[in-house]
């Protein structure tokens, strides 16, 4: 029996037809002949690391990129291109970020923040324990710019906080105190960040801060 | 108290060890333990009217023996790749292919012909893998042998010699000869328990002065084995001078001149003549219309008597539904997929470290080696690089490709640097050997497979220390090979104690149709018709 009419009599279905019209199966090594720019941008480019639809995947320190707004996808990749984040090889995560990005241009920008912002907001899952009620005291310093209700402010180039994921933000705010984040001259609002960060004197503050924001989803 | 151990305890000792050695075979299969047998699943075929379907997630080297074996026996397969090729890290890199490093695509540039390739990946195949070396054989993928070691290759160290590189051949004849020397004065029977008698000393001791080449007053005095200054042949030869000791011993090479050729990277070794990759070939020439590229999945949950697979391809979302799922994603990236798997599962998918192997390779204008009587096999270099491999093929051709850094540990010295900063440093660390290095390389191409696209990692470290694995992390192994809800198997090296060879790959896939099979067997599994439906 032939093998193709085999396989389409059980999976003649719409969606593996379309597949076969749409992807005659390619003789193996045929990558060659790919074109090495970006093949087609959103999740293919951001899948790999920042996981399905950017959803996030924490083993390979990719946060969630669903659900962030817009204007900071913006200025979060143009900082990854300008090297204003991603330059110190000692943070590996972050260094991938700046190698994947180094070369992109504005209308590839554009055009990642225009699939990332249809993607779903992934709920995330809160791993830090700490005490939610002496975060809220420490919140009010982040209240300032990230709003009362850490939903953020674009003004102020402050994103939302609420709906993160929470390891993800224990890990930015000590990049911003050791300097790692917001320590390029030219990068304003992440020196400030960077200045904002050291009043979280240590890891039970971070940790007590984040337990607030977890909260805030719910409130 | 210390007490020593006589030989016959010792023997004794070694009886209970066969004992135990026959059960751990008996359940080798299970625990993938490095082991001799092939494992070529035997599975039922399949009900032609209403044959299970299988969805293969991932081309590696496990995910294409699964499919194969499973479409060999009718099942209804379908593999889902995620990058344009098959393979995983089974990968050979010719003239116009694509190393898919995000951020740092390279084409390499080497020259179109047949020999000038580079495994990236998988490079030797051991002759006691037996599974790969059959399937070799049933998909006719022609071999050839790998020299691994090769005596007139070179140890160069930075603190020994001034940093003057070492043949391999004076290295080992020093080292044995002093070695054997130490022996033959220390032996004292009177301090074995159970002493030996005179016939078996003379055979250990004439064993050991053939080991070091030794005077027959027991001495080392140097040897021709290490070469000939001149002459030699129609000439008597003048033996070259012997390399010092003392010097070998500022080098921690010591250790590998002496286990590069034992274990699994003992003789014999075997490569596909033209590249690793035409054992990826032999099974997906098999496995035609069943592969599907650049498709990426997002969802892949347990449903009643199945899995669900959500994935897009060429800007559409698709549903599929499948009796059992075969999965051999890194677990690092799963954790980026959506599902519904048990936590403890999660958990276990989440733990493995990602490895960090690195190689580079040199298309050379010549094959300068040949000049240095050098054919095959590996150099040490006490750098970053760690090793050059002269290629075991294509004698005498005008040019050649070489393998120009193996960091088979680390990696990341080399994956922080950029494209340009990687070659100049496998430039500048081989010059140490080749003094002519420089001029020689025509093309570079590098390989960081913690940032190849689809992948992000190279062998999965289940280990956290040295000594095995902690309690905690035997419990997550083991949780990660079950399958979950009955109906997905990990599967790769990845889920094995020996990651990073294609023989744990084949034999993971092996052992997880075996226990899909047993299962079916069991009535575990009844066969639903669920349609598939485009989300």
């Amino acid at each position: 029996m032939n093998s193709l009419s085999k396989y389409l009599r059980v999976f003649s279905y719409t969606s593996v037809l379309a597949l076969l019209v749409q992807s005659p199966t390619l003789p193996a090594q045929q990558f060659a002949e790919l074109d090495t720019t970006y093949q087609s941008l959103g999740n293919k480019v951001c899948a790999t690391c920042h996981g399905a639809y950017g959803r996030g995947n924490p083993v390979v320190g990719a946060p969630s990129l669903a659900g962030l707004e817009p204007w900071y996808l913006r200025s979060q990749l143009r900082k990854f291109r300008a090297g204003w984040r991603g330059a110190q090889r000692d943070y590996i995560p972050a260094y991938e970020m700046r190698a994947a990005v180094s070369n992109i241009s504005n209308a590839e920008i554009e055009l990642l923040v225009r699939e990332i912002t249809s993607w779903p907001d992934p709920e995330p899952e809160p791993s830090v324990t700490g005490d939610a009620e002496s975060g809220q005291l420490l919140f009010a310093g982040c209240a300032a710019c990230h709003g009362t209700a850490g939903t953020g402010n674009e003004s102020l180039q402050a994103p939302a906080l609420a709906g993160r994921d929470d390891w993800y933000l224990y890990r930015q705010l000590n990049l911003f105190k050791s300097g790692y984040r917001g320590g390029h001259p030219d990068d304003i609002s992440g020196s400030q960040m960077r200045a904002s960060a050291r009043v979280l004197e240590n890891d039970q503050f971070i940790m007590d801060v984040l337990a607030y924001i977890n909260a805030l989803e719910n409130l | 108290m210390k007490k020593s151990i006589s030989r016959r305890e010792l023997l004794t000792l070694l009886a209970a060890t066969g004992a135990s050695g026959a059960v751990l075979n008996a359940s080798a299969a299970l625990n993938l333990i490095p082991d001799t047998q092939i494992t070529s699943p035997r599975i039922p075929l399949a009900d032609p009217s209403r044959p299970p379907r299988i969805v293969v997630l991932g081309s590696g080297i496990s995910g294409l023996t699964a499919a194969y074996e499973l479409d060999k026996a009718g099942y209804e397969v379908m593999v889902l790749e995620a990058a344009p090729r098959a393979g995983g890290r089974c990968m050979t890199v010719r003239s116009g292919d694509l190393i898919d490093e995000v951020g740092n695509p390279q084409v390499c540039e080497f020259d179109d012909e047949p020999h000038l390739y580079f495994n990236a990946g998988p490079a030797r195949i051991p002759s006691t893998h037996r599974n790969l070396l059959n399937y070799c054989k049933e998909l006719g993928v022609e071999l050839e042998t790998f020299i691994n070691e090769n005596k007139q290759c070179y140890f160069q160290d930075d603190a020994m010699f001034g940093g003057k590189p070492v043949k391999n051949t004076a290295f080992t004849t020093s080292a044995r000869g002093f070695m054997a020397e130490i022996m033959a004065k220390c032996f004292d029977n009177r301090q074995l328990e159970d002493p030996f008698d005179q016939w078996e000393v003379e055979a250990l001791m004439s064993a050991v002065r053939a080991f070091g080449d030794l005077s027959e007053d027991d001495l080392f005095q140097g040897s021709t084995r290490a070469g000939y200054a001149h002459g030699g042949f129609l000439e008597h030869g003048e033996p070259k001078e012997t390399v010092a000791f003392r010097e070998l011993l500022k080098s921690r090479f010591l250790r590998n001149a002496l286990t590069a050729n034992e274990g699994e990277t003992g003789p014999m070794l075997f490569q596909p003549v033209g590249g690793m990759d035409n054992i990826v070939k032999g099974f997906t020439r098999k496995l035609e219309n069943r592969i599907f590229y650049n498709v990426l999945v997002s969802s892949v949950k347990l449903v009643d008597q199945g899995v669900s697979i959500v994935y897009e391809h060429d800007g559409t979302r698709y549903r599929l539904e499948a009796d059992y799922c075969f999965n051999c994603i890194p677990t690092h990236l799963m954790a980026g997929i959506d599902n519904n798997f048990p936590a403890d599962y999660v958990e276990a998918m989440r733990y493995p470290r990602r490895g960090e192997a690195y190689k580079s390779a040199f298309q050379t204008a010549e094959r300068f080696w040949e000049k240095d009587d050098i054919y095959g096999g590996i150099s040490w270099v006490n750098a970053p690089i760690r090793q050059i491999w002269y290629p075991s093929h294509g004698m005498h051709r005008q040019k050649g490709v070489i393998l120009s850094a193996y960091d088979f540990g680390g990696g990341m010295h080399f994956t922080r640097l950029s494209q340009e900063q990687r070659i100049e440093a496998a430039i500048r660390q081989g010059e140490k050997l080749h003094g002519d290095y420089r001029h020689q390389v025509e093309k570079g191409i590098t390989i960081a497979w913690h940032r190849i696209n689809h992948m992000l990692g190279c062998a999965a470290r289940w280990q956290s220390g040295r000594r095995g694995m902690t309690r905690q992390e035997e419990k997550l192994f083991q949780t990660a090979r079950r399958p979950a809800g009955g109906r997905h198997y990990i599967i790769g090296d990845q889920v094995t104690s020996h990651s990073g060879w294609q023989e744990s790959a084949i034999l993971s896939a092996h052992w997880a149709i075996n226990d899909m099979v047993a299962r079916q067997a069991n009535g575990t599994s009844a066969m639903p018709g669920t349609p598939l439906a485009q989300v």
